[in-house]
């Protein structure tokens, strides 16, 4: 078995035309590790991916496996011989072969039994022996999903790049494949990097989170710094909601605690804590899900909103307590937005 | 290697395109350069303008008909429920398998003095001939009868695909904004549906443009006719090259207009469960008369003509040693022409498959070759042999022959191999790839078995179109290599009918097959 290295991205930029895809962006993806990279759509995460897998080439920056070059401006080692695993948002599986065959497809060195016990013990670790003879259009939505890791996984590549690989699965059955997919992952050992927007995806399961926004790498970091300390607007925003507010809004005490000099500040709605503190009043309330979002009144012309879990139900119009946790208040000051 | 330099792979393909697209471009370049003076203001007096105006009024008329025949039934086929509705969904096709100039032989037949529509009439009137008038089928309108009769399929697979895609949604605003039927289809489905009606006659009507047989034989002067009797009768080059220009022009814009009407065609596509799906059923006496006109039409498109055939063959004795030698010669000829118009659309598919730079030339190259005419391709033949200064006979005029059908028919090929790969995942390559395959293996382990519904298609499609084809043949063949189209349009324009009769069977009866095949898929990608 080849030894496990690092998958690199270093200052690499693509373009088509007049518009830049990738514009510099930097990544190491750690073996064992899945990384996460979110953005909105058209930020420029799948041609990332496709410059790392090969389906692209670079204009500047290189793409390295540990020491190897694998793709700079001059050099290319193509996509069939990267040994690079990828699982897509399609799944793309070989219409004309069955789960087994789809599994066995990228060993080649092997003997035929050598390659049959292999992709046998692949179907098995990812449940879906019973099925090794069905072809693919027979297969739940879960199960291509789970075939096509498997797949990747077989050969012992040196890295796996998933593509949005779950955003296609009933939200129902969403979570299970999620995570029987992303374990087999993890075992393998290698760099693994995960394409996603879905924020709560990247922050439940990945190791590192980078945020690509127009091309650029705006941060990346473990998911509670990425989350609690951003570092611009966006990036902020693409991990979850916050809301704008005007330092002077709000109470002396609340201000005093966040120690910040900014004007304009930013917090996440669980900054609000209800259950003691100041008495504010409740001008709307709207339960979502778990959570509920209340609008609290500061003064007549300005609002602070919070996420909390109320033990009863609060409606507009009611008396709460609320408190601050200055650590989900950001200002942004000193940093670019 | 920089991105602009092309790889080896493109190669093969480079070839192709030169292979496919020098017949058009040599007729093109011959009636570019064709000289001015004298003689030029006699080709456009007597010959250019005539038979251009000739063959824009057949087009217009051939339109009209079309319309009429096509878009009502497709309409009442798509909207409502009347007996035999499923039938005549798929039986609407069969016209297709007809080529224009077996209609015409048959209809001429049918409508002849001496015919069973003309003695019918006699008969019950006790009129002689010369007492009453009888429309005349060997004349323009007669000629736009005859193609717009085989040819109105394209017309009804397009406008009926597009009433039944119509968003149901759409409709029922329709209905509850307070339209009435009438209404719903003037104001509502027929503005919808526009686009792709006229995509479909743009089709049907560059198919009208490219026909020989059937205007030779009616004796209509159309620049198909022009192009071949200015060669070979008149010994004109000069205007046979001017008349291709002319032809290919008209074909050319038929068919950009076909794909420029299609481009709009996102328009229609509305979610899968706004599908119509829900017919209206119709009151009995309508619905009868519903099945009535889809059989009026059936009958005389199809039923008529094929029934007329196979009367006049059982009537007359052919011997069938007479059948065998045009058997062999068409049989080798439709199996050399489809290996290599095959191979031809196999290196496209793959080629435009992996390449982006690629896609758009060889589109091109192999819609010329589509949109041109086969009596255009034939003359781009000639021109080439007199200029390397080689004779038309022996291994030479098969060679050339064989090109030209490459030239001809390779989209036709490329056509369904490339249906059957836009219906595959797009990352299936980037997936195989992946995996470490590449090359040769490649194409056997992926390729090859991906594109073997599409390749059976296109190969059947190859060799039923070579068959039916009629003016290159003609214009190329070498001496004894007959084929059934040439032999059958020999007896009928010397007046021997009946001896045309069974080649022409023999034709449709190929002709049936891929028609079936086309009424099959489309049955599988939507629900009529």
């Amino acid at each position: 078995m080849t030894e496990i290295r690092p998958l690199i991205a270093e200052t690499v930029s693509r373009s088509f035309g007049d518009h830049t895809a990738v514009d510099s962006a930097s990544l190491t993806l750690v073996p064992g590790e899945i990384t996460a990279l979110i953005g909105q759509s058209g930020s420029g995460k799948t041609t990332f991916l496709r410059l790392l897998a090969g389906m692209e080439r670079p204009d500047q920056g290189r793409i390295l496996s540990g020491e190897t070059v694998l793709a700079s401006a001059r050099q290319h080692v193509p996509i069939d011989k990267r040994k690079i695993g990828l699982v897509f948002q399609d799944f793309a599986l070989f219409p004309h072969l069955t789960v087994l065959e789809n599994v066995m497809f990228g060993l080649r060195a092997l003997t035929r039994p050598e390659r049959v016990q292999t992709a046998e013990q692949w179907l098995e670790r990812l449940g879906l022996t019973g099925r090794r003879d069905a072809y693919p259009h027979h297969l739940s939505g879960g199960e291509q999903q789970r075939t096509a890791i498997a797949r990747a996984l077989a050969p012992q590549p040196v890295a796996i790049l998933l593509d949005e690989p779950f955003s296609g699965l009933d939200p129902t059955m969403r979570d299970r494949v999620r995570d029987v997919a992303l374990s087999a992952v993890r075992e393998a050992g290698i760099p693994a990097l995960l394409v996603t927007h879905d924020a709560t995806e990247a922050l439940v399961h990945a190791d590192t989170i980078a945020v690509i926004e127009q091309g650029v790498i705006l941060q990346s970091g473990p998911p509670e710094q990425v989350y609690r300390q951003p570092t611009s607007l966006d990036v902020a925003r693409a991990l979850g909601p916050v809301h704008k507010i005007g330092a002077s809004a709000l109470p002396a005490d609340w201000h005093t605690a966040i120690a910040s000099n900014s004007e304009t500040l930013w917090y996440r709605p669980e900054a609000i804590q209800i259950g003691a503190g100041k008495a504010l009043k409740v001008t709307d309330s709207k339960l979502a899900g778990p959570v509920t979002e209340l609008a609290l009144s500061l003064s007549a012309t300005e609002t602070i909103y919070a996420a909390c879990q109320p033990g009863s139900p609060i409606t507009a119009g009611d008396q709460v307590n609320a408190s601050i946790n200055p650590a989900l208040f950001f200002d942004f000051a000193s940093k670019s937005t | 290697m920089p991105r602009w330099m092309p790889s080896l792979t493109s190669i093969p393909s480079l070839l192709v395109v030169v292979l496919v697209g020098l017949p058009v471009f040599a007729a093109l370049y011959a009636g570019v350069a064709a000289g001015d003076g004298a003689a030029w203001d006699h080709i456009l007096q007597n010959r250019l303008l005539p038979y251009t105006f000739t063959t824009l009024l057949t087009l217009l008329l051939a339109a009209i008909i079309m319309l009429a025949l096509a878009v009502p039934a497709a309409w009442l086929i798509s909207q409502y429920e009347f007996p035999g509705r499923v039938f005549f969904s798929w039986a609407l096709i069969l016209p297709l398998a007809m080529p224009g100039y077996v209609m015409a032989y048959s209809w001429a037949d049918l409508m002849g003095v001496a015919g069973p529509l003309q003695s019918h009439i006699r008969s019950l009137t006790g009129l002689s001939a010369r007492d009453y008038w009888f429309p005349n089928l060997f004349s323009t309108p007669g000629l736009a009868f005859v193609l717009a009769s085989t040819l109105f399929p394209y017309v009804y697979i397009t406008a009926r695909a597009a009433f039944s895609m119509q968003s149901l949604a759409t409709l029922e605003a329709a209905r509850s904004l307070g339209a009435q039927a009438s209404d719903l289809f003037w104001r509502v489905a027929l503005p919808v549906a526009l686009p792709a009606i006229l995509g479909g006659l743009c089709l049907a009507l560059m198919e009208a443009a490219a026909d020989y047989g059937a205007a030779d034989f009616l004796g209509v002067q159309t620049l198909g006719v022009g192009i071949i009797r200015s060669w070979s009768s008149f010994g004109e080059p000069n205007t046979a090259a001017r008349l291709a220009l002319m032809l290919i022009f008209i074909a050319g814009m038929f068919l950009l207009a076909a794909r420029w009407t299609q481009g709009g065609r996102g328009v229609q596509q509305t979610s899968a469960r706004w599908l119509t799906s829900r017919r209206t059923a119709l009151p009995r006496a309508t619905a009868c008369s519903v099945s009535i006109l889809c059989t009026i039409i059936l009958l005389i498109c199809f039923i008529a003509p094929v029934s007329r055939l196979i009367w006049l063959a059982t009537e007359t004795s052919t011997r069938t040693a007479d059948l065998i030698p045009l058997l062999r010669s068409t049989l080798l000829l439709g199996v050399f022409g489809t290996v290599m118009a095959f191979i031809a659309a196999l290196i496209f598919t793959l080629a435009t498959k992996r390449s982006n730079t690629l896609r758009l030339s060889t589109r091109l190259i192999a819609a010329a070759g589509y949109a041109a005419p086969g009596a255009v391709l034939g003359l781009g033949a000639l021109f080439i042999l007199r200029e390397t200064g080689q004779a038309l006979s022996g291994t030479v005029a098969i060679t050339f022959l064989v090109w030209i059908y490459v030239s001809r028919f390779t989209s036709a090929g490329v056509e369904p191999m490339q249906a059957t790969l836009d219906r595959l995942p797009k990352n299936l390559d980037n997936a195989a790839h992946s995996l470490g395959s590449r090359g040769i293996l490649h194409f056997l382990r992926i390729d090859l078995p991906l594109l073997t519904p599409g390749a059976l298609a296109a190969g059947l499609i190859l060799f039923v179109e070579i068959l039916k084809e009629l003016p290159a043949t003609l214009m190329l063949r070498p001496f004894g290599w007959d084929t059934l189209a040439v032999k059958a349009h020999a007896y009928a324009t010397d007046e021997r009918l009946a001896q045309a009769t069974l080649p022409s069977l023999l034709i449709v009866l190929a002709g049936l097959l891929p028609v079936l095949l086309l009424s099959w898929r489309l049955s599988e990608t939507e629900r009529v």
